[in-house]
């Protein structure tokens, strides 16, 4: 997963309200953490959570959810969740993807469900009220993550 | 909602488990490269 997110030139960062001894701990304790090749980042004051707004009060815990920054330090991309359900990587890589391409292809936009090699789109006045003649039904609602498949 | 706005800056400890070792790090490190930033609520919950 992280090496699938250093090949499209990002990186991962990931948070919580552990202290960075916790973090160790978990790394070296847990066998599914074996592999995790990014930092861990520790804050126990819940500063920097309550700066993105990812800060359960009551639980005095950090919020499930995920930023996507770009290169210019830009926020481009949120979600966030109660605890029980976890992520989706294959969504997240499909995510990054996506906004890489359009950071290099000015005037370009991914649409509903859009995958590399599927069609991109031009905004402007020759696609108002055509998107369909550009993109198919079928293409617009088909999303087989076959590029993001790990494991 | 920070979507569309620059994002907050933060300087935090963390741990590398590559170098096995404690480090600082900002929001600046990250600069001229995409950042996926994760919350998660702690660690050992098996999400």
């Amino acid at each position: 997963m992280y090496d699938k997110i250093k090949e499209l030139g990002a990186d991962v960062l990931a948070v919580s309200t552990d202290t960075k001894f916790v973090h160790e701990a978990f790394v070296k304790q847990e066998p599914l953490m074996r592999n995790v090749k990014f930092l861990l980042g520790s804050d126990p004051t819940g500063k920097m959570c309550k700066a993105y707004d990812m800060y359960m009060e009551e639980a005095g815990l950090a919020r499930r959810g995920m930023y996507l920054i770009d290169p210019e330090g830009i926020v481009v991309s949120m979600e966030a969740s109660e605890p029980p359900v976890g992520k989706s990587t294959a969504e997240l890589l499909r995510k990054l993807e996506a906004w890489k391409y359009v950071t290099e292809h000015e005037g370009e936009a991914c649409p509903a469900n859009w995958e590399p090699g599927k069609k991109t789109l031009k905004p402007g006045p020759r696609l108002v009220s055509k998107v369909g003649e550009f993109v198919n039904e079928k293409e617009l609602l088909e999303i087989t993550y076959k590029d993001f498949r790990l494991g | 909602m920070l979507v569309g706005k620059k994002a907050p800056e933060f300087e935090i400890e963390a741990y590398d488990p590559v170098k096995d070792d404690f480090t600082t790090v900002k929001l600046s490190d990250y600069k001229g490269k995409f950042l996926v930033l994760l919350f998660y609520p702690a660690d050992f919950t098996f999400v």
